[in-house]
């Protein structure tokens, strides 16, 4: 369903100058999965997804959901998606049936295809007794309940959810990775960005760990937990990063000889903490 | 995968075509938000219709106040007046009559009003009177008289100071004098002393008339004739004048405001709510999300516009019918409504222009606060082009008519007006700038919606150390298009107040050379060539002085000769339709004359060749080529162009340059080299300051093709529309023999690769990712 190979995005940025914000990074989802990318804060997780869903242009290599590219059939592209971003963008002024409508308008559903839908999908997210509160009036619960409903109103088959459980409380956060949990047995492909591990843990099929741009390692739970034998998944994942950190550091040294490109290496490593 | 590449194609621009479905959906959605925010609905719909209303209250009240505020003024030197008032002298001031004093328990002393005879409105005028003996004792007339004006405790004080003429018992033919002692800084005061100055004159001509008469002397010989006032427009075109002033005006200023906070609100305020990501990632075209937002804001410019001139028209038509202020001191009547109609039509694209810029420039702003900052620059930039239709004298021709937005403006005064069949010859050229100007800001803001950076640039702490680090860390082949944007606003800066360390035009060819020289070489050469040394790794390639191939050598060779004439053709029409001044002319005069008469080499050095390096280095080289970077080439063309034309400071000169910069700017492009822009300025600069030297050489040949006409020599006719045609045929020769535009592009692409070159040496881009090991 989601096919990811060798992509790369490039920033200029003031301090940094030129560096890559997601670097050469491969993977693949398939439907029914959950696919899980776990990382710290800044490591380009949010640069991955917002190139799947084409709102970004990749750099250089390729990524295709649903056999269609995203940087040359993005139209096509954003037909087969349902994004829920980190913030729970919501219109102030608009009540949740309408914002819902309004993106299943611009999906090119027809009326009354488009009011059944919504009838559907607010009484099975359980949203009919706030249908006609403005935006600006929603709890954070609320708002993130109408951003699933309007990623799901097209009934996409991927979806892709973007640190969606930021800012939520436990409650909500559990209702929502319920909905994820009953999209996947409805055949949905997923993909998962967080940095909370118990999230990953529980929910997510096959797991990308990303740091700085790069993927350090990706499988199944058992599978990464066999690999690097350790105990549990946190120890994986704190010893995969410095792992990474003292090789990374390591190769620079060795490779350049030069004083210039330490240096460069050292101010970098300190941005990126 | 079986279809063929012409019906993907087909697909593909399907796709891409805006559908109107979707455009009106986002528009009725951004409408519907609009009309719900409160504040939006208080500025464009509350706001003008309980504005007007306010103001037109309040103006009344003043100017009940102003009209029943008395003034206070104080006579000294009563006994000037008193001797005065007899025989053939008329009186100046009467005694007030005893009814309002009879009141009165004591008797006061003697209160004065001016005579009906030399007033025509003596209320409101409070005298006060003193004999000149009542005051000598405490100092000087003249000091006392200024303090009281200056405390204010007088409006006006009138202080004979002489006895007047006749009324002298030592020299009754002396002339008296009357101090009438005022504060400019005073409105009242001066108010004041126009009243009072009107009773004088009135007194004295009564006391001439009266003197001419006792004399047995006609009255008919102090006036001559009569002068009668015939003022032939009627009564509508003198109020269709003042609307047809008054009304664009405030249409405009309108139509912009209430562009700016729609716009705001709909691009600015969406980024920040995060919704214009989930709105980029449906299916809608960015192309759809443009049009169905500048469709909106468009509404809302409009809306707000139309509302607030009528909200005025209806107010100020009462409230002017009452203070009668207006052209001729009369009533402004009612505006003409059924022309007024012209005005909307206009409103129509100058609206949908202030709502793309609005738009364009509200995509830059992260958030509703940011917007703010960014409109109130384009609201200043923007405001000249509506003032300067409003300034005395500036009427429809050719030249204000390419204006824009000051074209459309004049010409719904001219249809105002009822000047139909001239506002009609000019439709086109209004419409045309009016439209390209349109569609370079509907471009502006589609571009700033399909830009990631613009989009997505997230504000990471601009911080001055960083950027110096930064500039100095990624210096590149060439220069960056801020680079390039940088160093033109340094030289154009520079020049502008280079312009104003001038004060007067040198006589001498030093002086001639130190002013042509300062600028060149220190204002517009050096910064380029201190920029290119500390901002990019290479001077060839940042300031493009690589050689072109050689097969369009002879071409440039051609083109140096053949473009002259067609130059000094264009600025010969510019010159007509926009006439130098004779004051700029006269100023210019010692100048051409020095450039007559000096040695022809140092000429052709100082106004030549110094112009052609310096400006070419700058503009066509180094400037132009941060510019074309990333696939930008109209850009370049386009901003050197125009920066090119700036830098030069007379209009006429700017306009004429501008031209030729896009020309020179095209060649750069295709050639990918500063150097041909050098040969062509070169021989261009030196063809103008030597064709009069030529033309006295008196050869055969070229005395076919120079005529001396009464502005000294020219090119026939004929010989410039062949320069045309062959000059059009070396531009498509050009354009043939350089094949690949992307000379530029593939310096730009080679630039690119080192400094992607620079990161390969980091081990982060050779290795892969685990993942796919």
């Amino acid at each position: 369903m989601i096919h990811v190979q060798h992509l790369t995005k490039a920033y200029e940025d003031l301090r940094r100058g030129r560096f890559l914000a997601v670097d050469h990074i491969s993977f693949c989802v398939q439907p029914g999965e959950i696919f899980g990318l776990l990382g710290p804060n800044g490591a380009g997780k949010t640069t991955v997804l917002r190139i799947l869903s084409t709102v970004l242009r990749p750099s250089s290599g390729i990524a295709t959901i649903d056999g269609y590219d995203v940087s040359h059939e993005p139209a096509e592209v954003r037909r087969r998606i349902g994004f829920v971003s980190n913030n729970t963008a919501i219109y102030d002024r608009m009540t949740a049936w309408e914002m819902v409508g309004y993106f299943g308008r611009l999906h090119g559903m027809q009326r009354d295809e488009l009011n059944d839908r919504l009838e559907k999908l607010f009484s099975q997210l359980r949203m009919n007794e706030f249908r006609d509160v403005p935006g600006s009036k929603m709890s954070t619960g609320m708002q993130q309940k109408v951003s699933i409903a309007r990623a799901l109103v097209h009934d996409p088959p991927v979806l892709i959810f973007d640190e969606a459980t930021l800012g939520l409380d436990v409650l909500v956060a559990r209702n929502l990775l319920e909905v994820i949990r009953e999209l996947r047995e409805a055949g949905k492909c997923l993909i998962f960005s967080t940095h909370i591990m118990s999230e990953v843990e529980r929910l997510c099929d096959r797991i990308a760990i990303m740091h700085r741009g790069r993927i350090l390692d990706s499988g199944t739970l058992d599978e990464l937990v066999d690999r690097h034998e350790e105990q549990n998944f946190e120890e994986l994942f704190f010893s995969l990063l410095s792992e990474h950190e003292t090789a990374e550091s390591n190769e620079q040294n060795l490779m350049s000889g030069n004083y210039q490109t330490t240096t460069e290496t050292l101010a970098t490593t300190e941005v990126v903490r | 995968m079986s279809e063929s590449s012409k019906q993907k194609r087909e697909r593909a621009a399907r796709v891409n075509r805006p559908r109107l479905e979707t455009i009106g959906l986002i528009y009725a959605r951004e409408m519907r938000d609009q009309l719900r925010d409160r504040r939006t609905l208080f500025t464009i719909i509350v706001l003008p219709i309980l504005l007007y209303p306010i103001v037109g209250m309040l103006l009344l009240q003043i100017a009940q106040f102003t009209q029943q505020h008395p003034i206070s003024v104080c006579v000294i030197g009563m006994e000037h007046v008193q001797s005065a008032a007899t025989g053939d002298i008329p009186p100046l001031l009467v005694e007030k009559e005893a009814e309002e004093e009879s009141d009165a328990p004591v008797k006061a002393l003697p209160q004065y009003r001016f005579a009906d005879a030399v007033s025509e409105d003596v209320r409101n005028v409070n005298v006060t009177t003193y004999r000149t003996s009542e005051l000598e004792r405490t100092g000087d007339l003249s000091k006392r008289s200024e303090t009281w004006v200056r405390d204010g405790i007088y409006d006006c004080v009138i202080c004979f100071e002489t006895p007047l003429s006749g009324a002298n018992p030592v020299h009754p033919n002396e002339q008296g004098t009357i101090g009438l002692f005022y504060n400019v800084a005073s409105d009242q005061s001066l108010v004041a002393r126009e009243r009072m100055a009107s009773i004088l004159n009135r007194w004295r001509g009564t006391w001439v008339r009266n003197r001419l008469s006792s004399a047995g002397m006609e009255l008919s010989v102090l006036d001559p004739f009569q002068v009668r006032d015939v003022d032939i427009a009627p009564e509508r075109t003198r109020e269709a004048a003042f609307w047809s002033k008054l009304l664009p005006f405030i249409m405009l200023i309108w139509a912009m405001t209430g562009a700016f906070y729609p716009a705001i609100d709909l691009v600015a305020g969406e980024k920040e709510r995060g919704t214009l990501e989930t709105l980029l990632c449906s299916p809608t075209l960015r192309s759809e999300i443009v049009w169905g937002k500048l469709g909106a804001v468009m509404s809302f410019s409009m809306m707000t516009a139309i509302l607030n001139a009528c909200s005025m028209l209806v107010t100020s038509t009462f409230v002017f019918n009452q203070i009668a202020i207006g052209p001729a001191g009369g009533s402004m009547g009612t505006p003409p409504l059924i022309p007024m109609l012209w005005l909307f039509v206009a409103l129509i694209p100058l609206s949908a222009l202030f709502s793309a810029l609005a738009l364009a420039v509200a995509a830059m702003a992260r958030s509703s606060k940011e917007g703010q900052y960014y409109l109130m620059p384009l609201m200043m930039l923007t405001l000249p082009l509506v003032l300067l239709p409003m300034l005395p004298g500036t009427t429809l021709s050719l030249g204000t008519s390419l204006i824009p937005v000051t074209g459309m403006f004049l010409l719904v005064r001219t249809l105002v007006e009822g000047h139909m069949f001239e506002a009609l010859t000019y439709v086109p050229t209004v419409a045309l700038v009016t439209g390209i100007c349109l569609w370079m800001a509907v471009q502006w803001a589609r571009r700033q919606f399909e830009s990631e950076s613009v989009l997505f640039g997230d504000g990471d702490q601009w911080e001055l150390g960083a950027w110096f680090r930064h500039l100095w860390r990624d210096r590149q082949l060439a220069a960056t298009p801020t680079v390039a944007f940088g160093c033109g606003a340094v030289v154009l800066v520079g020049l502008f107040f280079g312009k104003l360390a001038v004060t007067e035009m040198p006589t001498t060819l030093a002086g001639i050379a130190t002013l042509v020289l300062i600028p060149q070489l220190g204002l517009i050469l050096a910064p380029t060539l201190l920029m290119s040394i500390m901002l990019t790794t290479s001077l060839r390639t940042s300031l493009r002085l690589s050689l072109p191939s050689w097969q369009t050598w002879p071409v440039i060779g051609v083109l140096c000769v053949m473009l002259h004439p067609l130059y000094i053709q264009l600025a010969g029409w510019i010159s007509t339709m926009y006439p130098l001044s004779d004051q700029a002319a006269e100023a210019m005069l010692p100048f051409t004359q020095q450039i007559a008469s000096a040695p022809w080499t140092s000429v052709i050095l100082l106004m030549a060749f110094v112009p052609a390096i310096c400006e070419e280095i700058t503009f066509r080289g180094f400037i132009f080529g941060g510019l074309v970077r990333g696939g930008h080439p109209l850009r370049a063309v386009l901003v050197t162009a125009l920066m090119f034309g700036i830098s030069h400071g007379v209009l006429q000169q700017s306009i004429s340059a501008t031209f030729m910069g896009l020309l020179l700017g095209w060649i750069a492009l295709r050639t990918g080299s500063v150097l041909p822009g050098i040969a062509i300025h070169f021989c261009n600069n030196a063809l103008s300051v030597s064709l009069q030297r030529v033309a006295e050489l008196d050869l055969p040949i070229l005395n076919e093709l120079i005529l001396s006409t009464a502005n000294g020599p020219a090119y026939h006719p004929y010989w410039t529309a062949c320069c045309f045609i062959v000059s059009a045929a070396c531009l498509g020769g050009i354009y043939r023999i350089t094949q690949n535009v992307d000379s530029i592009n593939s310096n730009d692409a080679l630039a690119d690769r080192v400094i992607l070159g620079s990161n390969a040496t980091d081990p982060s881009l050779k290795r892969l990712s685990p993942a796919t090991q």
